[in-house]
């Protein structure tokens, strides 16, 4: 369905705009610029996604200032939290407004809690105004499905279900697996990493850095003293588990007769061709993760600070769709020079880390 | 007949598998089980919502004998007499994960 002339359906009122094998670029940029400009917000934010989309897939970075020129941001936390009452209709019923009264229970002031920890953690050290840069609203759907093993974003919004109560407990227990998610709205307006083989992988690593950084971060934790793990206690107590992955050591985070045992590698030696999971993209991702971890053992202090930045950087200035293993050590290893020149302790355990788990910097 | 639903993908990423006997399946959920081993000879494609992440991915194998038919899709675009099929196998199941 990829459609090779670049100029076919028409945006805004067709859904394929939605789908990410759609390149369909008919209406002229300046014709979005336009209405980005003059349209009604619904337009305006079409128009919006249309550019963005456009920007990425020509590969070139969003000239973020002059876009946010054409109409209004916010500077400002907006989080909505809405109820599917175990449906599957998103985005539910509206059960908390920003500055709204406490109400909906546990599940609902964790999403409220936890995705303002993320936005906070985000806006605070990297100076970033929410997913988009233009202070996109944070819209979180809980009690999503029945006996619902899983938390996803959807390209607008996250959503979390309730677990079964067998394996899984309320996903929005885990601050973590909120920081994880709403990092993958980052992401999609970043380097847009394809879901798919090792640019997936980094997608979801990425998600994974941030979503561990944004807990280190809440609790004021410096590097010796974090878990690095993702979905720590999500797991009921029937499960022989402490976590979905364990960033310091992939593949140790479960082994259970009834899921498995942990699949994730450390180095690239264990690398797993799989057409499953959209080519492992939660399986592989264990490699750069451990990555990470290595960096921000070696040189201390709060994670955040130093690694985290470079991962940050790289992530939005220097990696694109399809970008693998190999350009994201060789691209956080530049950064690092950028940051604390040439040769610094820096660079040296980016270099370090990325060896260990089996990527050679190529630089 | 045999019917196998696989899903993969998550926030976990974990594989789950079950399956069941043609037999046990409610009539109208068995119409779509034959339906789809003789309708449908193409996958629906995996596509998403751009810049989605950690959705459910789903591969269900019909076997007749020596015949199999696969189709693999995700909680987007799975059609909806299927999504029927896979939640009654997923909670019914005698070997359910």
């Amino acid at each position: 369905m990829f459609l090779k002339n670049g100029c076919n359906l028409v945006h805004g009122s067709s859904r394929l705009s939605n789908w990410t094998n759609h390149a369909c670029f008919i209406i002229p940029e300046y014709v979005n610029r336009k209405i980005v400009e003059k349209g009604t917000k619904k337009q305006k934010e079409q128009a919006w996604r249309n550019l963005v989309l456009t920007e990425q897939l020509r590969g070139r970075r969003l000239v973020t200032g002059l876009m946010s020129s054409m109409f209004s941001v916010s500077n400002r936390l907006d989080r909505t939290i809405f109820d599917a009452k175990n449906s599957e209709n998103l985005p539910g019923t509206l059960v908390r407004r920003e500055g709204g009264k406490t109400k909906g229970g546990t599940t609902v002031t964790e999403a409220y809690d936890y995705s303002g920890l993320t936005y906070n953690f985000f806006r605070d050290v990297f100076n970033r105004n929410s997913i988009d840069t233009r202070g996109m609203k944070l819209d979180s759907t809980v009690h999503y499905g029945e006996d619902y093993n899983n938390a996803f974003w959807n390209g607008t919004q996250m959503v979390y279900g309730d677990g079964d109560g067998d394996i899984f407990q309320r996903f929005t227990k885990s601050i973590d697996v909120i920081g994880h998610e709403l990092s993958h709205g980052v992401t999609q307006y970043e380097a847009a990493l394809e879901y798919e083989g090792q640019a997936g992988a980094l997608n979801e690593s990425f998600s994974d850095v941030f979503g561990s950084l944004v807990k280190q971060y809440a609790l004021k934790q410096k590097t010796d003293k974090a878990d690095w793990l993702i979905g720590g206690g999500l797991f009921t107590s029937k499960v022989e588990g402490i976590a979905l992955r364990s960033m310091k050591d992939p593949g140790t985070a479960y082994n259970d007769p009834t899921i498995g045992k942990d699949p994730q590698p450390g180095h690239m030696k264990d690398f797993v061709n799989t057409t499953n999971d959209n080519g492992g993209v939660h399986i592989n991702s264990g490699i750069p993760n451990r990555a990470f971890y290595l960096t921000a053992k070696e040189l201390g202090g709060y994670a955040w600070e130093k690694a985290g930045k470079i991962w940050y950087i790289t992530l939005t200035e220097r990696l694109r769709e399809r970008s693998n293993f190999q350009q994201a050590a060789n691209s956080t290893y530049e950064v690092a020079g950028t940051l604390f020149c040439k040769d610094s302790r820096e660079q040296k355990a980016i270099k370090n880390a990325w060896h260990q788990v089996g990527v050679k910097v190529r630089k | 007949m045999r019917i196998t639903v696989e899903r993969g993908g998550g926030l976990a990423g974990i594989q789950f598998s079950n399956d069941i006997d043609a037999s046990d399946l409610p009539s109208a959920l068995l119409r779509t089980a034959k339906k789809i081993m003789h309708e449908r000879k193409a996958s629906p494609l995996k596509v998403s919502p751009r810049g989605s992440a950690d959705h459910y991915i789903y591969k269900i194998s019909i076997q007749d004998g020596t015949k199999t038919s696969v189709i693999e899709c995700n909680q987007y675009n799975i059609e909806a007499d299927l999504k029927s099929l896979v939640k009654y196998i997923e909670k019914n199941s005698k070997n359910r994960k």
